[in-house]
């Protein structure tokens, strides 16, 4: 596993990330693939009060809604960054999402999908170290300079 | 459709209780579709109970609910079960996504300064705190949730002119009599109504939305395509299952929170309990239980209060094995997390 500190946060630089929509995507050696949230989606979500997340066995599209997210009173969906159909799910996370906040990449992933069109999808997403880290370290930047995050 | 630069005005009036969720799921459904921003009022004309899109319906006491003939419907927001009545004059405020911060707290903040700058407006002492609570004192004088519902970003809240403390303490299930008379002291002892004038409190919001967003206001009704909206949303709300909401594992343990920062937690095993009211990082009050405390309850129990919520398991722990019993039970509790 490969992490490194970006601009304060620590990031796995081995994944691949939909930076719009701060998820992760995991692929694992069955080919299915493990889906969570990246540390600046969740500091700019506040603390996380409740989770839902679909059942195993449904399908969805990269961009469709997979379950939601609520924190401050504030009920957001978690968008799909490839498409899939769930073959696990989190319940612990959903139980206490705790687990999201402090251990993202680990104990606080969300779904595991086999995935429909991984390889049209892939490139779709920020992957490969080098990458990774400047994409972030813009991204962090702008939220910075845009009052996002505080200095 | 309205130019890009106007703040769409929709004054609802008095409405069913099931119009007063409706009426506004609609209107950001509208704005999703490209409506202007919208700020819109609405007052319901009988009494219910709204919880919040992740919640689960055990939480609310729906005996007493069928009891008074209350209904109840579940919104697309946040926040938990509350009780609405007439006495509840509800503003909403729907943005496109792409105009609000991508920071939740953040753009909490910029949707609700607003509705603070109306409530002054009406003479009242509020401020926006740390927690995100809108308050005079410390006490919470508006209730409120916030969702995304399409492309769009929605916070609804209300200016409180009567509350129903009773009732709004009795919709909640409660695990104990103990807990039960916790829950009615901390709702009256921080939620308050700010008897105001709703119309001068409505120009007020609308000048002052107007003003922070930079649009002209404009007044409007919903349109064709929204009303469509409407009447789905009507047929959705009325659906039990819709009601029901998402199936999900229950928490151990019992909590409920009065206002941001302020909530009870209550857990018992084998006749060990611990019911705590917590303020912050600090206790409140407490209320302890085990068969092995001889007595000791309530001298354990009166020097937990005024302690900070750090230092509970060490003084539970004078108390020996049953102290470490009430310890093991705050274990279940999730601080921050009773939404």
């Amino acid at each position: 596993m490969a992490v490194e500190n970006v601009r304060g946060f620590s990031l796995r630089t081995d994944l691949a990330y939909d930076c719009v929509h701060h998820m992760w995507v995991e692929v694992l050696s069955s080919g299915r693939v493990r889906i969570g949230m990246d540390p600046l989606g969740l500091e700019t979500s506040g603390t996380l009060a409740q989770l839902d997340l679909l059942a195993v066995g449904v399908s969805f599209a990269r961009g469709e809604h997979f379950g939601s997210l609520e924190a401050e009173k504030f009920v957001g969906p978690l968008v799909a960054p490839v498409s899939g159909r769930i073959t696990a799910v989190n319940d612990e996370a959903i139980v206490n999402p705790g687990f999201i906040e402090n251990d993202p990449f680990g104990a606080g992933w969300m779904i595991e999908v086999e995935p429909a069109a991984l390889d049209d999808e892939i490139p779709l997403l920020t992957s490969g170290a080098d990458e990774v880290v400047s994409t972030f370290e813009v991204k962090i930047d702008e939220y910075r300079r845009d009052g996002v995050l505080a200095e | 459709m309205e130019p890009a630069d106007t703040l769409r005005v929709i004054d609802f009036g008095s409405v069913s209780p099931l119009r007063s969720q409706t009426l506004w799921h609609a209107a950001a459904r509208g704005v999703s579709d490209g409506s202007p921003p919208t700020l819109s009022f609405c007052r319901p004309n009988g009494p219910y109970v709204g919880i919040g899109y992740h919640r689960r319906l055990a939480e609310i006491d729906l005996d007493w609910c069928s009891r008074r003939n209350v209904p109840v419907y579940r919104r697309m927001v946040g926040g938990g079960p509350v009780y609405l009545d007439s006495g509840q004059f509800f503003f909403q405020i729907s943005l496109p996504l792409s105009s609000v911060p991508p920071s939740r707290p953040k753009a909490l903040r910029f949707l609700l300064e607003p509705a603070v700058e109306a409530f002054t407006s009406c003479g009242i002492e509020a401020h926006l705190d740390e927690r995100l609570e809108v308050t005079v004192g410390d006490r919470k004088i508006c209730g409120y949730g916030a969702g995304q519902i399409g492309d769009a970003v929605i916070v609804v809240g209300n200016l409180i002119e009567t509350f129903d403390h009773a009732s709004a303490a009795a919709i909640l299930r409660t695990p104990s009599p103990t807990a039960r008379a916790e829950l009615d002291r901390l709702v009256n002892r921080y939620i308050a109504a700010t008897p105001a004038d709703p119309d001068r409190f409505q120009r007020a919001a609308v000048e002052a939305y107007s003003d922070a967003l930079g649009l002209r206001p404009e007044y409007g009704a919903l349109n064709e395509t929204e009303h469509s909206h409407l009447a789905e949303l009507d047929e959705l709300f009325a659906d039990p299952v819709w009601l029901q909401g998402q199936e999900r594992p229950s928490r151990p343990g019992w909590q409920a929170k009065v206002k941001a920062g302020v909530w009870l937690f209550e857990a018992s095993r084998d006749g060990t309990a611990l019911t705590l009211g917590i303020d912050g990082d600090q206790i409140l009050s407490a209320a302890v239980a085990d068969p092995d405390l001889n007595g000791q309850a309530d001298e354990l129990a009166a020097s937990l209060v005024g302690q900070p919520i750090e230092a509970l398991r060490s003084r539970l722990a004078t108390a020996g094995r049953p102290g470490r019993r009430l310890g093991r039970l705050w274990e279940l509790a999730e601080p921050g997390r009773v939404g």
